[in-house]
């Protein structure tokens, strides 16, 4: 049974699964929660009132901890929380929150997007899903409905003209194309205004098989120390649609990612698209659960243990780093631990319930479940090298095992731990100090490392590797850099995460560059590309300095160009935080012109603005740019210059000072980095 | 055993004391009053601390405790057994958990009977002003050369989102 969508229905679960055609069964559904009271006598009489309205019984059941004694109550949310109410809060309860779908499955052994439960975790699998592709060329922000799509279904149609044919013919091609996959552009900003122009012109919207849809609402939110924020959106049923251009989990890892997230965590690929790699992996940890017999806490009421203020400030420390000596090397080698943090999280056995003894014996309940989810990203990685279909997958199970780390210590997860968080960086700590101290008693010279990841000059490195692996117990990976450059920050000492270099195989790897950076304008993201595949030629520290000519070439001829280029690719992409700012600010007049071309901001909502007159704050929204501020943007392309002529200090330090090599008080201005990586731009 | 939190302001045991005072002038009063080392002091705050680390301590009576949801507050509150217990507020914990301004609020009245509780917040906001309902004494220590009338409006607005405005000492520095 292929299932390709879920939803809780009218009393029972409704699962659509294709064997051939899709077809809908619906299972009667009436799950209870858990209850669990310090003191039941206390509370008798509304155990009684519990007994006598809504079927609760005795019973035990199973937490992470171990069997509690307890209550089975047939009820829904609203009893479990006046029931919170009525004992002062005293109350434990169990699988309040925990969808519904999602536990029909789990507790039946069934998996979504998958004909045989027992190829969950395998890396490669087909489907048979029909699919359409809709993009839609009106602009979502400003455009009320659609006048301009493209389908692709089978063949490429073009719907151009007045509204209400363009979208009886999309519904039209919709339902005689009958797709189990829409691949649609900006699906979810679209979809509730699609609703709404349907309704007014009398068009029945046939996304879904059965008319019916379900909404999630928009919201701002609180991701790793930024704001971001989630579009609503109107989900069709039995049937997958996919936003392309909002879902991360798309953008990481295609359909092939999707579906495997969907798989892992038990809900529908329409869920899974929509959800951030954090809700996936605690998705996943509740199916998880709840297959094994494990009930799910509605409430996170046990805080971390009583501690004294030294031991506190000596466990809570996070990642190690070293930094840097900013400057150019030859022959560099990168030793990046596959998967670190879940790793130590298997190996040391680290879990709320093992963390004050994880030696003794028993198993906790998040090696358990992040075991196998471990175990085949490393056989993913593997196979993406030769089977290049698999790296969506392997992008999607490294963005849920990054995160499975940061939920141990998050608020909201539902088996997370603040000791278990400070435990994993811990250990990781200590893993990199000693690979450290393996490297340098074999005479390997360390550049830099980060958290997981160590860069070290000398040879054999395969001997090094073996070493670290075996002393470690921790699988790495290794990857060579001809030459490598490290960037200073703005006193002069090294940059822990902005360097480029070129690998063993001519491509050239960037972190924390104009190039890399979201916020970058196309136009010198563009410029600096064209510099480093330039550099990218030279194998040598040497041959680098031959290509000094050319690469400059590309800078005079960029800034030369820059008057006539296009204003579209003077667009700064950034992620506001806020809606209302103390100083005058580029981001703030930003926000001011989304409103006043009448699209509401909110705070974590990325926006697209061309830069007019820096000096007086003049932005207008990127698709009303038809000019720019050409100082501004100059100055831009200078800070982009600046980072790539760092790689050739070290000929003009030697005397051979060429034309158009910014002095070292240019190179000071380096833009600094802020915590979210955004570059902060003085004017 | 008092706190002076400023010339002439000191916190009492038992009672439950609300402050709102810039993080300087905690600061200072926690770290300059050896005293304070004699008494099991518990502190608790949420994810961010705005002086966690800037406090001295190392006093084996100095313990910590972080809530990172508002029933985890409630459950420490329960659980304190110390002398001293200060809490700095963090708005961020009640992020759709309204349901707990209540029972919280009763709660740090009940821990206040037997040991100093003290909530701090270095300004006021919607679920502080809940908090605080049921405090024995609110304490405000405005900053030197902050306009006075302003921050009087702000408490006023604070303590009118939420709810009642208590019928406690309200201090201020001048």
């Amino acid at each position: 049974m292929w299932i390709l969508d879920s939803a809780f229905r009218s009393g029972g679960v409704d699962l659509w699964h294709k064997d051939g055609t899709v077809q809908k069964c619906h299972h009667e559904y009436d799950p209870p929660f858990y209850l669990q009271l310090p003191d039941p006598d206390l509370h008798h009489e509304m155990i009684e009132a519990l007994e006598e309205h809504y079927r609760a019984e005795p019973c035990t059941f199973t937490t992470i901890f171990g069997e509690c004694e307890g209550y089975r109550v047939f009820a829904g949310r609203p009893v479990a929380e006046a029931i919170e109410q009525q004992t002062q809060f005293a109350a434990q309860l169990f699988n309040v929150d925990v969808r519904r779908d999602q536990r029909f499955m789990a507790e039946n052994g069934i998996v979504p997007c998958c004909a045989d439960p027992d190829d969950r975790f395998s890396p490669l699998f087909e489907h048979g899903l029909d699919s359409m592709e809709i993009r839609i060329r009106d602009d979502p922000d400003r455009d009320q409905t659609c006048s301009d799509i493209e389908i692709i279904c089978g063949r490429t149609e073009r719907l151009h003209g007045q509204e209400r044919e363009v979208l009886a013919d999309l519904f039209g091609l919709i339902a005689a194309s009958d797709p189990d996959l829409i691949l649609m552009t900006d699906a979810d900003r679209w979809m509730s205004k699609l609703q709404v122009r349907a309704r007014v012109l009398g068009l029945e919207m046939q996304f879904s098989r059965n008319g019916k849809y379900r909404t999630m609402d928009s919201r701002s939110y609180w991701s790793y120390g930024r704001v971001e924020h989630k579009e609503a959106a109107l989900i069709p049923d039995g049937r997958i649609l996919i936003d392309t251009e909002q879902s991360f989990v798309y953008r990481e890892g295609g359909l092939a990612g999707v579906l495997m997230a969907s798989r892992l965590s038990g809900l529908s690929p329409n869920l899974a698209s929509r959800f951030t790699p954090g809700t996936l992996i605690s998705s996943y940890e509740t199916y998880e659960a709840v297959r094994r017999g494990i009930v799910v806490p509605f409430r996170k009421s046990d805080a971390e243990v009583l501690r004294k203020f030294a031991a506190l400030k000596a466990a809570d420390r996070g990642g190690m780093m070293f930094q840097p000596e900013p400057g150019i090397f030859e022959e560099v080698d990168e030793i990046d631990f596959t998967s670190m943090y879940p790793s130590i999280i298997v190996l040391a056995n680290l879990s709320p319930e093992t963390i004050r003894d994880p030696e003794q014996g028993r198993r906790g309940f998040l090696p358990i479940a992040l075991e196998p989810l471990l175990d085949l990203r490393i056989r993913a990685k593997q196979l993406k090298k030769t089977d290049p279909a698999i790296a969506g997958i392997d992008a999607v199970l490294k963005w849920m095992l990054v995160t499975c780390f940061g939920y141990t210590g998050y608020k909201n997860a539902k088996f997370g731990r603040i000791e278990v968080h400070e435990g994993i960086t811990g250990r990781s700590r200590d893993i990199l100090l000693q690979t450290k101290d393996i490297a340098e008693s074999m005479n390997f010279r360390v550049l830099h490392g980060i958290v997981d990841c160590l860069w070290v000059q000398g040879s054999p490195v395969t001997a090094l590797q073996e070493r670290v692996d075996r002393e470690t117990g921790l699988p790495t990976e290794l990857e060579h850099f001809t030459w490598i450059v490290f960037l200073p920050l703005n006193d002069g000492l090294g940059a822990y995460n902005r360097y480029y270099g070129r690998l063993s195989d001519g491509s050239v790897k960037v972190r924390g560059i104009a190039a890399r950076r979201h916020d970058t304008p196309e136009y010198i993201r563009t410029m600096q590309g064209a510099m480093l595949a330039v550099m990218g030629k030279a194998t040598t520290i040497a041959e680098l300095g031959g290509l000094w000519d050319q690469v400059h070439a590309i800078y005079q001829n960029a800034v030369q160009q820059l008057p006539s280029a296009p204003a579209q690719e003077m667009a700064i992409s950034r992620r506001i935080s806020r809606l209302t700012y103390a100083h005058r600010c580029i981001e703030g007049a930003a926000v001011n012109a989304y409103r006043q071309c009448g699209v509401p901001a909110a705070p974590g909502m990325k926006i697209r603005y061309v830069v007019l007159d820096a000096r007086t704050y003049r932005v207008v929204p990127a698709w009303d740019a038809d000019h720019f501020d050409i100082p501004y943007y100059r100055e831009l392309m200078e800070r982009a210059w600046i980072e790539i002529t760092y790689a050739f200090r070290a000929f003009r330090v030697a005397g051979k000072e060429r034309q158009g090599v910014p002095a070292l008080r240019m190179q000071q201005q380096i833009c600094t980095e802020q915590p979210e990586g955004r570059v902060t731009q003085k004017m | 055993m008092l706190i002076e939190l400023s010339r002439g302001i000191t916190l009492h045991p038992g009672s439950f004391t609300a402050v709102i005072a810039p993080e300087k002038k905690i600061l200072a009063a926690l770290n300059s009053n050896a005293d304070l080392q004699r008494f099991l002091f518990l502190y608790v705050c949420g994810n961010y601390s705005r002086i966690l680390s800037g406090i001295g301590r190392t006093s084996g009576n100095f313990e910590v405790r972080r809530p990172f949801t508002a029933d985890q507050l409630l459950t420490v509150i329960h659980e304190a057994s110390h002398t001293i217990v200060f809490i700095e507020h963090d708005a961020t914990l009640f992020d759709g958990a309204e349901r707990l301004f209540d029972p919280i609020a009763s709660a740090l009245k009940q821990a206040g009977r037997e040991a100093m509780v003290i909530l701090w917040a270095p300004a006021s906001d919607r679920s502080f002003a809940a908090l605080i309902r049921q405090a024995d004494r609110i304490i405000e220590i405005i900053p030197e050369g902050t306009p006075q009338d302003r921050f009087g409006f702000a408490s006023q607005r604070s303590c009118r989102k939420g709810g009642a405005v208590p019928r406690a000492q309200k201090t201020l520095e001048v």
